[in-house]
């Protein structure tokens, strides 16, 4: 008999426990108040991303996501990037390109900053959600010591109950399509030595995110 | 809490179980007990069959020396109407373990839980049971006190508030916070002597907490936690003691029926 | 790894004259379990509690319904390309991660934090058959460096201060000293990233399963665990059987209810889905992703009344807790869990034999149980684990003392003769140094001494007065 065999065996053998535990119809959300018109959504996701250290830049067109994205990158001459059609703004990589800036090849691992896309925002928490992809790589978001973020304000959903309720919407997409989903809070950090808060133990030190909103 | 419901003891007689710590070594407790019962306008009796309520035995381990003694109990209490304890932790024994500590015994089990059904914990007596949330006290001389919250009587029987209900009506009393209230002082029964050093290490961190506080002693429920920290307080020379909290108000009424 | 619960006692001695190690655990401790209190109860007790039910639930419908969720879990993970094995114990669990190893050639492994590994002795294993494999959560990597087992369930390097830390780099890597931690940070960054880039095997645990889209589900502050999952071409993720659940929406509230209980976070910086291994088009993630379920005791443990154990989500928050804990640390334990969830663990998967102290290292005080967020009755489990060492005879050395204790309680006359002859000792040896195991309380405190008069001599006084006053 196989271990797989062995330990199954071994559990329907016992007396099943819990057996008066009831079957849950309603899932409470671990924040019960979540924000839910846009503005509140963005007033809100805006306050939490910032608490847990992100630095938030909120433009309305797409040449200010431009102007303030080149200014973030001044002394960057290489950067990594989901592809472009993965990215919120048009015109991006000719921008770039025309400031002398070059995108490295997405396996790259000296690169300082990583530029993506989301797939969508938490309101509650400042998360975002990144989902890997064709063009959606990982490592962009992982290996700089500076992430940076674009995100529509109309990517930006209440809390982590709501995002999992727009997966069963669609087919839950960011499980079937995608091998790995990252929801991104803040800025890497830890408080191993001596409980001192220091940012970028491993992953990005700094987390920026350039919101899009529409007025 | 899972705990058996009580009906209201109000007009019913009350025994009182003095548990065999006051009976032993604060006699005075259990008399300030008494004295804080009967001007409630409570009857109250003694069980003269009472010892223990086997709480030692089962904390550690050995549940069949429990059931000895917690027979015991149920024999002397047999004719109660309600019962009332000053220790939080020997109520709890009775109302949370004594039901399951007879699961298999039929007979005993059902005079088990109705122990558990009517036993109080003595200042939940007096302001749940009763319903009295001040007795007209008045200390002789202005104090400042803060409440330690034993752990069984606060965790197993919810009884955060009622001390403090009371103790805060008391003229002259000034009730302050004390640090970390709820922590354990470190006594849990044999516990003290199985890990005295570890006991003792909460201790410590229990008195750095007491020294720091701005009052003049510390109130607690349970003789069994003030034996442990009145033991530590003394062995450093401290000038500050835990008192239970009927001693406390007993001698509010001293002045009242004084005057 | 080695299990030492048996010395508790011995243990706890040392760590208890360590000044150092006891403030460094107070620090954390308090702090953790003061911003759980914010985090999980930021709307309302009430509501606290209500989302504490929730996940109680979760945790209980998942393991009563456990083997059938393991071969849904199976199924699922398997569709989306995960290799899905299991190994009954340790031993087949340490082989099962070298042979996968020896499949794939590799040399250097990074490991992302994982107690279960802990508990199988991996990292030896690995070492023994000349493989090398490098810690890279910033705690473990501290411990490895100085070859000692983590302190705590989330945050292994608590019990050293700063100091302690910065001459272990300065030992072990040459680091220049420095007392700023962000330069010590800074530093460790630097010397792990190579190690990252150059692995060929990730391992890691994981903190969830979920049965339902089979995914593996990871949270982390560093990003660590991101990189030993991501970066090289081969990922083991060794979980306990216990460790699956149902649902997504037992996955949100478990998730959150973990990381607020942990570390009060309303979420991880990095709260990981891993679906399995790259696919489509995808250029980066591993090619290779093996899951092994280890049972390593837990089907044992399903079988009792002690179930209810294996509800645990790893959260740390009783150690938090607990007041032992605060003063011993978790070495004091001797194994991989120590505090109150180690208390009760241990017994069950080494045998209770191989833990005896550990069920009467506590002093009962019910705060482990105040926290759990999945509601776990460890107080409960204590008072039983008590009980069974009485009845299994592992130590019942106190049955002839307790024995004739009982007999004295069960009479009331008896009871008085012995209070009695208590305070007639009591005159000729004096409260100062009591006798036999009496003498462990005044070794460290002062003993009030026995009444005078006890109680009932008193209540007898006062009716014989009673019945004088009144007219018969």
């Amino acid at each position: 008999m196989s271990s797989r065999d062995v330990i199954l065996k071994r559990l329907r053998k016992a007396a099943q426990p819990f057996q008066d535990v009831p079957p849950r119809t309603e899932h409470m959300a671990m924040v019960p108040d979540a924000p839910q018109t846009p503005d509140d959504l963005q007033s809100r996701f805006v306050a939490e991303a910032e608490a847990v250290g992100c630095t938030v830049y909120c433009v309305t067109s797409q040449e200010d996501a431009v102007t303030h994205l080149l200014e973030i990158l001044r002394e960057h001459d290489s950067i990594l990037s989901w592809h472009e059609s993965h990215l919120p703004i048009s015109g991006f990589c000719e921008a770039l390109q025309s400031q002398g800036k070059t995108i490295a090849d997405p396996a790259a691992t000296d690169v300082r900053v990583g530029i993506t896309g989301a797939d969508a925002a938490l309101a509650v928490t400042g998360s975002l959600v990144l989902q890997s992809g064709t063009g959606k790589y990982r490592l962009t978001s992982l290996l700089p010591d500076l992430h940076i973020a674009l995100v529509k304000a109309s990517q930006i959903v209440p809390d982590f109950e709501t995002w999992i309720a727009q997966q069963r919407e669609d087919h839950l997409s960011a499980f079937s399509e995608s091998s790995n989903t990252i929801i991104i809070t803040g800025p890497s950090k830890t408080a191993d030595i001596a409980q001192e808060l220091i940012l970028g133990a491993h992953g990005p030190k700094q987390v920026h995110i350039v919101l899009l909103t529409s007025a | 809490m899972g705990l058996p419901e009580r009906e209201s003891p109000v007009g019913k007689r009350v025994s009182l179980f003095v548990t065999c710590m006051v009976d032993m070594i604060y006699p005075n407790t259990g008399m300030s007990v008494v004295r804080l019962l009967e001007a409630a306008g409570v009857e109250v009796d003694f069980p003269m069959g009472q010892t223990c309520c086997g709480q030692p035995a089962f904390n550690s381990g050995y549940r069949d020396e429990a059931r000895t003694v917690a027979r015991q109990f149920l024999r002397a209490f047999a004719n109660a109407e309600v019962i009332v304890i000053p220790s939080g932790s020997c109520a709890a024994m009775v109302r949370h373990e004594y039901p399951t500590l007879f699961s298999d015994e039929p007979e005993w089990h059902e005079r088990a839980v109705r122990a558990a059904s009517i036993t109080w914990e003595f200042t939940e007596f007096m302001v749940e049971g009763l319903g009295l949330a001040e007795l007209g006290l008045k200390l002789p001389t202005p104090r400042k006190y803060a409440v330690h919250d034993a752990c069984h009587g606060l965790r197993i029987l919810g009884l955060g508030k009622s001390g403090r209900v009371l103790l805060d009506a008391v003229e002259n009393l000034d009730l302050v916070s004390l640090k970390d209230a709820d922590v354990c002082c470190g006594f849990g029964g044999l516990f003290s002597v199985k890990m005295p050093a570890v006991s003792d290490a909460m201790l410590g961190e229990k008195i750095a907490c007491i020294e720091a506080c701005e009052a003049d002693d510390i109130v607690t429920g349970d003789v069994s936690c003030l034996t442990q920290m009145n033991g530590g307080l003394s062995r450093r020379k401290s000038a500050k003691r835990v008192r239970h909290v009927a001693d406390v108000l007993a001698e509010g009424l001293q002045e009242t029926t004084d005057a | 790894m080695h299990n030492d619960a048996r010395n508790f006692v011995a243990l706890s001695d040392v760590a208890i004259a360590d000044a150092d190690l006891r403030s460094a655990v107070a620090l954390a401790t308090t702090r953790a379990y003061d911003k759980r209190m914010v985090a999980l109860f930021e709307h309302s007790p009430a509501y606290g509690e209500a989302i504490r039910q929730q996940a109680a639930e979760a945790k209980r419908r998942a393991l009563r319904n456990l083997p059938d969720l393991l071969e849904k879990a199976e199924s699922s993970l398997t569709a989306n390309g995960f290799h899905v094995s299991w190994a009954i114990d340790a031993a087949e669990a340490r082989q099962r991660v070298l042979d996968i190893i020896r499949q794939h050639q590799g040399r250097l492994i990074s490991k992302s934090k994982s107690m279960l590994t802990e508990e199988i002795g991996l990292n030896a294993a690995l070492e023994a058959a000349d493989l090398q494999v490098i810690e890279t959560d910033l705690g473990e990597f501290i411990i490895q460096l100085n070859n000692e087992p983590p302190s705590h369930i989330i945050a292994p390097v608590i019990h050293k201060t700063k100091a302690q830390i910065r001459d272990i780099f300065v030992r072990e890597l040459n680091m220049t000293p420095t007392d700023d931690a962000g330069e010590m940070v800074a530093f460790a960054r630097q010397t792990l990233r190579e190690y990252f880039v150059g692995a060929d095997v990730g391992i890691s645990g994981a903190n969830f399963i979920i049965a339902e889209t089979g995914s593996l589900c990871l949270v982390m502050n560093e990003g660590n665990g991101r990189m030993c999952t991501s970066l090289p071409n081969v990922h083991i993720a060794l979980v306990g059987i216990e460790k699956v659940i149902e649902t997504l929406e037992d996955y949100a509230t478990l998730d959150q209810v973990l990381t607020r209980s942990g570390t009060g976070q309303k979420l991880t910086v990095y709260t990981n889905i891993i679906n399995g291994p790259r696919r489509g088009g995808e250029s980066d993630g591993p090619e290779h992703v093996h899951v092994i379920f280890v049972d390593n005791g837990r089907s044992d443990v399903y079988a009792t009344k002690y179930a209810e154990a294996l509800a645990c989500i790893r959260c740390g928050a009783c150690q938090n807790a607990c007041p032992v804990y605060r003063n011993v640390g978790g070495h004091s334990y001797g194994w991989v869990y120590g505090g109150p969830i180690g208390a009760v663990l241990t017994p069950l998967l080494e045998g209770l034999e191989n833990a005896a102290p550990l069920p009467h290292a506590s002093s009962l005080c019910g705060s482990c149980k105040q926290v759990c967020p999945v509601d776990i009755d460890l107080p409960r489990m204590l008072l039983d684990l008590r009980a069974d060492l009485v009845d299994e005879k592992v130590d019942n050395r106190w049955q002839m003392g307790l024995k004739g204790w009982a007999l004295t309680m069960q009479s009331p006359m008896r009871y008085e003769l012995g209070a009695q002859a208590a305070r007639l000792g009591q005159r000729v040896v004096g409260t100062d140094n009591l006798p036999g195991v009496l003498g462990n309380w005044t070794k460290y405190r002062d003993f009030p001494g026995f009444a005078p008069k006890s109680f009932r001599q008193m209540w007898r006084e006062r009716e014989r007065s009673h019945r004088k006053e009144q007219p018969s």
